[in-house]
C-alpha cells in the first residue's frame, strides 16, 4: 500500500468532512475513494471516520492520525524539495559557500569572476563556517567551497593553499597605531580579541600558538564573533587588540599589518573527493584569482623548517 | 549510562579539534563504553601490539625462542625518529629485547626485524585465532612509510603538513593500510590481561613488555596518579593520533582502552590533541568504575 497516497486521501476527506466533495477535489470516483479509506483503516487497525448521512466526521483515532499525517506529509514534501535541489546541482547551478570575514567586495568579485568564466552557469553562494561547510560537502548539499584550515579532511579534495594575513585592529590613540607595521611581540601581555573558539577550535588554538611562537603571550583572550562588538571592545579598553584580517576602515580604530605576516589563516577551495568536474574547477580557478587580487591573500607563507618530536613516531 | 558518557567523550575530542572513535572495556566484567567502536581505523604503530603479542604467543607455543639473538647490521634499517632507527652502529639484540624497544620508543627498525622474523601472515593468523577478524596488517613499518613517500612524491616532508597532500595519503585510509577497530584492539588487550593470548610466565612477561612505553603524553596523561599503572602503545600518522592500553587501579579494577583520533590540524606538534586522548579515556574509565561500584 502507498501509505503517503492513502494519507493524502484521508486528509482531504477529513478537511471536506464529506466523501463526495473530497472525491471531486481529488478527481477520483467516490467508491474508489471509500475503498481506499477502508484499506487505510484496515492497515492501521482503527476506524478513522464515522460515516453519517450528512457527511464524514473524525473519530478520536482519526484526529490522532490526522495530526501525525500532517507531519508525515510535510516531511515527505521537504524530502522531495531537498532531492530536487541535489538533482538541480547537476543541471547548471553550482552550490558553493564561503567562510565568514572574507569581505563583501571579495564575495561580489567571486560571483562576477565565476560568471565570466562560466557563461550561463549559475553560482548559488552562501556564507558558512568551515565546520558547516565541510558537513554540507560531505552530505552532498554543496558542490564546492572556500574553507579555512585546519578543517576535517576526510573525503575532501583541496585546491592550492592561500594565506590570509591577520593584522592588529587597534584604537586610534593606541601608541602602536603610529607605526605602519607592528611586531607580534609588541602585543605581548595585551588583551587579545579573537573569534569564538567553538566555531573553529583548531584554528583558534593554531592562531594563539603562532602568537606564542612569535613572542606574544596575551594576558587574556576575549572571544567575539562580530566586527561591531570587536570594535566596541577596542574603543572601550586601553589595552585591547583584535587579530583580524584587513577590514574596511572605520572611525576610531586602525588596522595595522604584522611585520613578516607571521599570523595567517590558510585558505583553499574544497570539494567532495573525486567530484571535481568542470564547474568545480572553474570555481576553484575563479576563487584562487579573486582571493589573491581582491582579498590580499598570499600564495605562500614563509617556509618553516620542521622539527617533529621523536614521539611523533613517523619519519620525515 | 552510555549516552551522556559518549557525549562527554565527543565533547572532549571536539574541544581539541579532533574527531575520533573509542572503546573501553572492564577486563573482568566485560562492561564496555563504545563510541564508533566498530569503525575501521588505520592502526599505524598501535599494530605493534599485535606484533609483540604474536611473538609471545609463538614463544608460549614453543615455536620460537624469544631469547634468540639477532645480528643487526648498521645499514638498511626501517626509518624512524627513535631507537635502532636512529642508531649508527651494528648491534646484537634478542627478539624479546627488540619487542621492548618497539614498545618503549615505538622503534620502527626493531619492529621490522620482528615483522620479518614472524611474517605478516603469522601475525594476521594469530589475530584471527583470537577472533579479531578485522585486525589485519598489510605492510611492515618500512612498507607503510614507503607509501607515504610515494603519495607525497617530490614535495618532500613539507607535504605532510599540507592539507591537500595529507588528504591524499593512502596510509590514512583503513581499507589500504594496517587496520583494526577500537573494539578489536581492546579485545586483544583484554585477552592479554586475561592470559588468553599466552598464560604463565610468558603472559606475565608480555604484560611487562607492554608496560615499558617511555612517553606519557596521551593515554597516561589522563591518569596522572602515582598508584595507577598505565600500559600503552601509541600510533601516529599525519593528523592521526592513537593510543591503546590498559589502566590498572590499586583496587583491582583494570580497563582496556583504545582511542583513535583524527585532527583537523595538520601540525605535527599538537599537545592539546595528545592530552584529549587521556581525557577521553578517563571519562570512559570513570564511567566503567562507577558501574562497577554500583554492581
Amino acid at each position: 500500500m502507498d501509505l503517503l497516497l492513502h494519507l493524502r486521501y484521508f486528509r482531504t476527506v477529513a478537511e471536506e468532512q464529506h466523501f463526495g466533495r473530497a472525491a471531486e477535489r481529488l478527481r477520483v470516483a467516490q467508491p474508489s475513494l471509500s475503498q481506499r479509506i477502508q484499506r487505510l483503516e484496515r492497515e492501521l487497525g482503527v476506524r478513522l471516520l464515522d460515516r453519517g448521512r450528512t457527511g464524514a466526521t473524525l473519530t478520536p483515532a482519526g484526529r490522532l492520525v490526522l495530526a501525525e499525517t500532517d507531519a508525515l506529509l510535510d516531511a515527505a514534501d521537504r524530502l522531495r524539495t531537498l532531492v530536487g535541489r541535489v538533482q538541480g546541482g547537476a543541471a547548471g547551478t553550482l552550490r558553493a559557500a564561503v567562510p565568514p570575514q572574507l569581505g563583501g567586495a571579495t564575495v561580489a568579485a567571486l560571483l562576477t569572476a565565476y560568471r565570466e568564466r562560466s557563461p550561463g552557469g549559475e553560482l548559488d553562494l552562501r556564507e558558512l563556517t568551515t565546520a558547516e561547510l565541510t558537513a554540507e560537502l560531505a552530505a552532498g548539499t554543496l558542490d564546492a567551497g572556500i574553507v579555512r584550515h585546519p578543517c576535517p579532511a576526510t573525503g575532501l579534495g583541496f585546491g592550492p593553499q592561500l594565506h590570509q594575513p591577520l593584522g592588529a585592529l587597534l584604537a586610534d590613540q593606541d601608541p602602536l597605531a603610529e607605526h605602519p607595521e607592528i611586531d607580534v611581540a609588541d602585543l605581548d601581555g595585551r588583551e587579545l580579541v579573537l573569534f569564538p573558539r567553538p566555531t573553529a577550535p583548531a584554528l583558534h588554538d593554531e592562531t594563539l600558538t603562532a602568537c606564542a611562537r612569535h613572542g606574544c603571550t596575551p594576558s587574556a583572550v576575549r572571544e567575539v564573533a562580530g566586527i561591531e562588538f570587536t570594535r566596541a571592545l577596542i574603543l572601550s579598553g586601553t589595552h585591547v587588540v583584535a587579530l583580524v584580517p584587513r577590514s574596511a576602515p572605520e572611525p576610531g580604530t586602525t588596522w595595522r599589518p604584522l611585520r613578516g605576516n607571521p599570523l595567517t589563516w590558510r585558505t583553499s577551495t574544497a570539494w567532495p573527493a573525486g567530484r571535481d568536474g568542470p564547474a568545480v574547477r572553474l570555481f576553484t580557478e575563479a576563487a584562487h584569482d579573486v582571493l589573491r587580487e581582491h582579498a590580499g591573500l598570499l600564495p605562500t607563507a614563509t617556509q618553516r623548517r620542521l622539527f617533529p618530536r621523536p614521539a611523533s613516531e613517523f619519519p620525515l | 549510562m552510555n549516552t551522556p558518557v559518549r557525549g562527554r567523550i565527543t565533547a572532549a575530542l571536539t574541544d581539541a579539534g579532533l574527531g575520533g572513535a573509542l572503546c573501553a572495556t572492564d577486563i573482568d566484567t566485560g562492561a564496555t563504553v563504545a563510541l564508533a567502536a566498530d569503525t575501521p581505523v588505520s592502526t599505524a604503530s598501535v599494530h605493534k601490539l599485535c606484533l609483540v603479542a604474536t611473538l609471545y604467543r609463538e614463544a608460549a607455543a614453543g615455536r620460537l625462542d624469544p631469547t634468540t639473538p639477532v645480528d643487526i647490521p648498521a645499514g638498511a634499517r626501517a626509518p624512524g625518529p627513535t631507537g635502532l632507527a636512529v642508531m649508527r652502529d651494528a648491534a646484537r639484540l634478542s627478539l624479546r629485547d627488540l619487542a621492548s624497544l618497539a614498545v618503549a620508543v615505538s622503534d620502527n627498525a626493531a619492529a621490522d626485524i620482528l615483522w620479518d622474523r614472524l611474517g605478516l601472515d603469522t601475525v594476521n593468523a594469530t589475530m584471527n585465532a583470537l577472533g579479531l577478524t578485522r585486525t589485519i596488517a598489510v605492510h611492515n613499518q618500512a612498507g607503510l612509510y614507503a607509501t607515504m613517500v610515494a603519495d607525497t612524491g617530490d614535495s618532500g616532508p613539507a607535504a605532510l603538513v599540507d592539507p591537500a597532500a595529507v588528504a591524499r595519503l593512502t596510509v590514512l585510509d583503513p581499507a589500504r593500510t594496517n587496520r583494526s577497530t577500537p573494539r578489536e584492539i581492546t579485545a586483544l588487550l583484554t585477552a592479554v590481561w586475561r592470559d588468553e593470548v599466552c598464560a604463565g610466565a610468558w603472559g606475565e612477561e608480555l604484560r611487562t613488555v607492554l608496560g615499558v612505553q617511555a612517553w606519557s603524553h596521551r593515554l597516561a596523561s589522563g591518569f596522572p596518579f602515582d598508584d595507577v599503572r598505565v600500559s600503552g602503545k601509541t600510533g601516529t600518522l599525519p593528523t592521526q593520533r592513537h593510543e591503546a592500553g590498559v589502566v590498572e587501579y590499586p583496587d583491582g579494577g583494570r580497563y582496556a582502552v583504545a582511542v583513535f583520533t583524527r585532527a583537523a590540524s595538520t601540525a605535527a606538534t599538537l599537545p592539546a590533541a595528545d592530552a584529549a586522548i587521556g581525557r577521553a579515556a578517563r571519562i570512559a574509565v570513570d564511567a566503567l568504575r562507577n558501574t562497577r561500584e554500583r554492581a
